[in-house]
């Protein structure tokens, strides 16, 4: 952890257009939990479906992509990030202090928009808003690791980022039901399952796999990204 | 001017091959590299890896027309139905026609030559649009043609197959106009394809949201434009407007009347008049 480095990401995120596009979907959710209170759709079942189907199911892993991307693959992709390597810091360090402030901004972007989106539709009732809260935090956590790690991997990272949570996550997992197993929304579903009591909520996945595989993804990933940035050579654009 | 610069070399007096060369040359030059011809193998990938995708529906149709006698999937719900596939094609790949040019700042280099702005972009616009139109209709004419060998019971439908193409055309000139628009307002193409692929899911992620509240609360002729914030929807309603085939929705219909088909026009000039601006502003830099 380096709070210069950790500076110098909080600014290229925030202070550029890419803080537009992190603020567009948590106010899109919020616009949307207070046309359904308007329209009167404030119960349970649809507020179950904003939260599974637009929360979690859209607006994390977009938010988790540029988030997680973004504090390095700009860096890389225009070059930059040689001035970062070739000072004194630990690389699994820089890769360490990159995962954090995207977790952080997911966090703030994420689950404080998705718990007061549900809040206003549903109060407090049956924990629905704590354990949704709660699952896009953790999932926030575990798609920053991931597409951190993508896109020190590869320069195409948003896309590969996209085919995964909208063709596999979304499509893939709807036809296989295998396929939901490996899949970081899933195990958020689980966990909001586990903390919201509502009935219209069912988990695919049990609570003994999702945890330690959130667990094992993020810490894997991020270790995985210091060792990859450890042996980083900086090519040139195709 | 030319004297300014004349120190003695000999001069070109080969044939000129004009504005609509050169505009053309554009064209194809970006339509390859929609496909990533002529770039790195890597960046081939994706581009086919979704083409091949795009054509597996309509192995799956052949099939169970040959096998079954059944029909798979119909013609005028093809693009509703791989709608997040399109989507991701048009995110992936539009910000490879505008960005590189935007981030090396080549455009003054273009502009040199008696290639205008509205060419340089009429030909990035014609380039994406046509990359999309064939991502749709190469799938479509291979279901077609299975139907046409395989001799299904009754006639052909043709009629629907080329309207099917006809809406092909008109959604990839719609996708292709506002993707190219959002994709051009940065240099970066991480960012370029993250901003498009986020336009198209809050339009389709939230119109289930609000379909279903303004249908449970019983105001089903709202519901039905809630359908039209999408633009594959909006455009299958143009169709069942001009071809009268069945919408493609799980409840209702579309809203009436020609008003689809206004809005796409409008959208469409939209987008072209904001990709106009857009590069009118990147040439002064």
């Amino acid at each position: 952890m380096n709070s210069v480095v950790a500076g110098i990401t909080y600014r290229a995120l925030l202070g550029r257009r890419r803080i537009f596009l992190l603020l567009l979907l948590p106010l899109a959710l919020i616009g949307l939990a207070v046309m359904l209170r308007v329209f009167g759709g404030d119960d349970p079942r649809s507020a179950e479906l904003l939260m599974a189907k637009f929360a979690i199911g859209t607006m994390l892993p977009l938010l988790g992509l540029i988030a997680g991307t973004g504090v390095i693959a700009p860096e890389i992709d225009d070059g930059t990030i040689i001035h970062l390597m070739s000072k004194p810091i630990s690389r699994p360090a820089i890769a360490q202090t990159k995962f954090l402030v995207a977790a952080s901004l997911l966090a703030v972007f994420a689950a404080v928009p998705t718990y007061f989106a549900a809040w206003l539709l549903v109060g407090n009732e049956d924990g629905l808003a704590a354990g949704f809260a709660l699952g896009a935090l953790v999932a926030g956590i575990a798609y920053a690791a991931v597409f951190l790690l993508l896109g020190i991997l590869t320069r195409h990272a948003v896309t590969i980022g996209i085919i995964y949570a909208l063709l596999w996550e979304t499509l893939v997992g709807s036809f296989v039901p295998g396929a939901q197993k490996f899949s970081i929304q899933q195990w958020a579903l689980t966990i909001a399952d586990q903390l919201s009591g509502t009935p219209f909520l069912t988990a695919n996945v049990t609570l003994g796999f999702a945890v330690p595989a959130l667990i094992i993804v993020t810490l894997g990933a991020v270790l995985w990204a210091g060792q990859r940035l450890r042996v980083f050579t900086l090519t040139g654009d195709e | 001017m030319s004297e300014i610069y004349d120190i003695g070399y000999r001069h070109y007096d080969g044939p000129r091959l004009g504005r609509g060369y050169s505009t053309r040359a554009l064209t194809v030059h970006s339509l390859r590299g929609v496909f990533g011809l002529g770039r790195t193998a890597r960046s081939k990938i994706i581009p086919f890896a979704l083409g091949v995708i795009m054509l597996l529906p309509a192995v799956v149709s052949i099939a169970m027309m040959a096998l079954m006698s059944r029909r798979g999937m119909s013609y005028s719900g093809f693009a509703v139905y791989m709608q997040t596939v399109v989507a991701i094609f048009l995110a992936a790949q539009a910000p490879t026609v505008v960005a590189p040019d935007l981030r090396f700042r080549v455009l003054p280099l273009y502009l040199s030559r008696p290639v205008t702005i509205a060419e340089y972009v009429t030909a990035k616009v014609i380039a994406m649009t046509a990359a999309l139109f064939l991502l749709l209709a190469v799938p479509l004419t291979v279901i077609y043609v299975g139907e046409l060998v395989i001799d299904m019971d009754g006639p052909p439908q043709t009629k629907e197959y080329l309207g099917a193409l006809v809406m092909a055309l008109v959604l990839a000139l719609l996708l292709s106009s506002f993707g190219l628009a959002i994709a051009s307002l940065t240099p970066r193409r991480g960012l370029g394809v993250a901003s498009v692929i986020a336009l198209y899911l809050l339009t389709s992620a939230s119109v289930p949201v609000i379909f279903g509240t303004l249908y449970s609360t019983g105001n089903e002729s709202g519901a039905a434009w809630a359908w039209l914030l999408n633009p594959f929807w909006l455009v299958d309603a143009v169709q069942v407007w001009l071809f009268g085939t069945t919408p493609n929705v799980p409840d209702g219909g579309y809203p009436p009347g020609p008003v689809p088909a206004i809005l796409v026009v409008v959208l469409i000039g939209i987008g072209l008049a904001a990709l106009a601006a857009r590069y009118r502003k990147a040439a002064a830099r």
